[in-house]
């Protein structure tokens, strides 16, 4: 192993560095905590032949790794989570050492403790609202169509449908985005999600996260569950709670 | 066909509630959002270029893979 460097996961408030016993960051690492003036950067030894800049930007092309990698980051972010005020650090932050992880912590120290404030006591959720792809299909009984005028009227009403649907659609996003954001405390929207990268059929118009207090997370899937059901035409994804990654943000 | 799925009503964190999040879900925020701390080993990457390499690592495997699956059909 060549000189090992320092990957940080997150830096923590109030941690109990106890309850992370029996986390492991990558390769099976133990998990340590730098401590510096009462905040806790969360951390683990990586071989710089794997996390090195140049290994990394060869590294960053192989998707396996990268699910790895970001799958093994976002664990030990969530068990840091359920334990503490934590900001996630965007994947693949690593430092020489602990001295230099206090130095960058202490550079940072205002913003960080701006973002802890702002996420204390509050968790993420993901609101997703989907389109199915295809106009609602036509009735079951449909036959071929008797003539040229009955062909056009059909065409006609098929767009219609689809019309109707991008409206329906667009209408969806925006109450869904209206409700979210009236019983959270921030909200981010996020690039809708590529249907080659989801797989799903359906076209992704609102990818949003919100900033939600702990004890209104029952109001706030309640809120979405009746804004879902005016919009039947749609589908209505709410997942969480999430650490705040999407608030986690300086500045 | 509407549905709220709200799997994970309990407001704890767990591991399992983890290992649920699918990976374009983790990468929106590893790469798109979180504390930005600039470490030693410096990714001259800005994170467009991150979503770039995400992007095209992801749309390559899925050929790959969809290749693989229509080699595979009868």
């Amino acid at each position: 192993m060549s000189a090992p460097a320092r990957y940080v996961f997150a830096v923590a408030r109030d941690l109990q560095v106890a309850e992370l016993a029996g986390t492991h960051g990558f390769h099976g690492a133990t998990i340590d905590v730098v401590e510096h003036e009462g905040l806790s950067a969360v951390v683990c030894d990586v071989d710089l032949e794997e996390f090195g800049e140049e290994p990394l930007t060869r590294n960053l092309e192989d998707l396996a790794w990268v699910e790895r990698v970001a799958r093994t980051h976002n664990e030990v972010v969530w068990m840091v989570a359920a334990v503490s005020t934590c900001a996630p650090l965007r994947l693949v932050t690593v430092c020489a050492d602990d001295d230099s992880v206090r130095a960058k912590v202490d550079s940072l120290r205002s913003d960080l403790e701006d973002v802890l404030d702002r996420i204390e006591g509050r968790q993420e959720w993901s609101v997703k609202v989907l389109v199915p792809q295809r106009p609602v299909a036509e009735s079951p009984r449909a036959t071929p169509a008797a003539s040229g005028a009955d062909y056009l009227r059909r065409k006609r009403e098929a767009s219609d449908r689809r019309r109707d649907l991008t409206e329906e659609a667009v209408d969806a996003a925006r109450e869904v985005h209206e409700v979210a954001h009236d019983h959270a405390v921030a909200s981010r929207r996020l690039m809708p999600q590529d249907p080659r990268l989801t797989g799903r059929t359906e076209t992704m118009v609102l990818n949003a996260a919100y900033l939600v207090e702990a004890q209104e997370h029952e109001a706030f899937t309640a809120a979405l569950h009746a804004a879902g059901e005016q919009h039947p035409l749609v589908t209505v994804e709410v997942e969480g709670p999430w650490p705040a990654y999407s608030f986690a943000v300086l500045g | 066909m509407n549905e709220v799925d709200g799997r994970a009503t309990a407001v704890g964190l767990t591991t399992s509630g983890a290992a649920q999040v699918s990976l374009v879900d983790i990468l929106d925020r590893l790469l798109g959002t979180g504390v930005v701390l600039a470490g030693d080993v410096t990714i001259s990457l800005a994170g467009v270029d991150l979503v770039d390499i995400r992007l095209n690592a992801l749309i390559t495997s899925v050929r790959a893979d969809m290749a693989r699956r229509e080699g595979r059909m009868p």
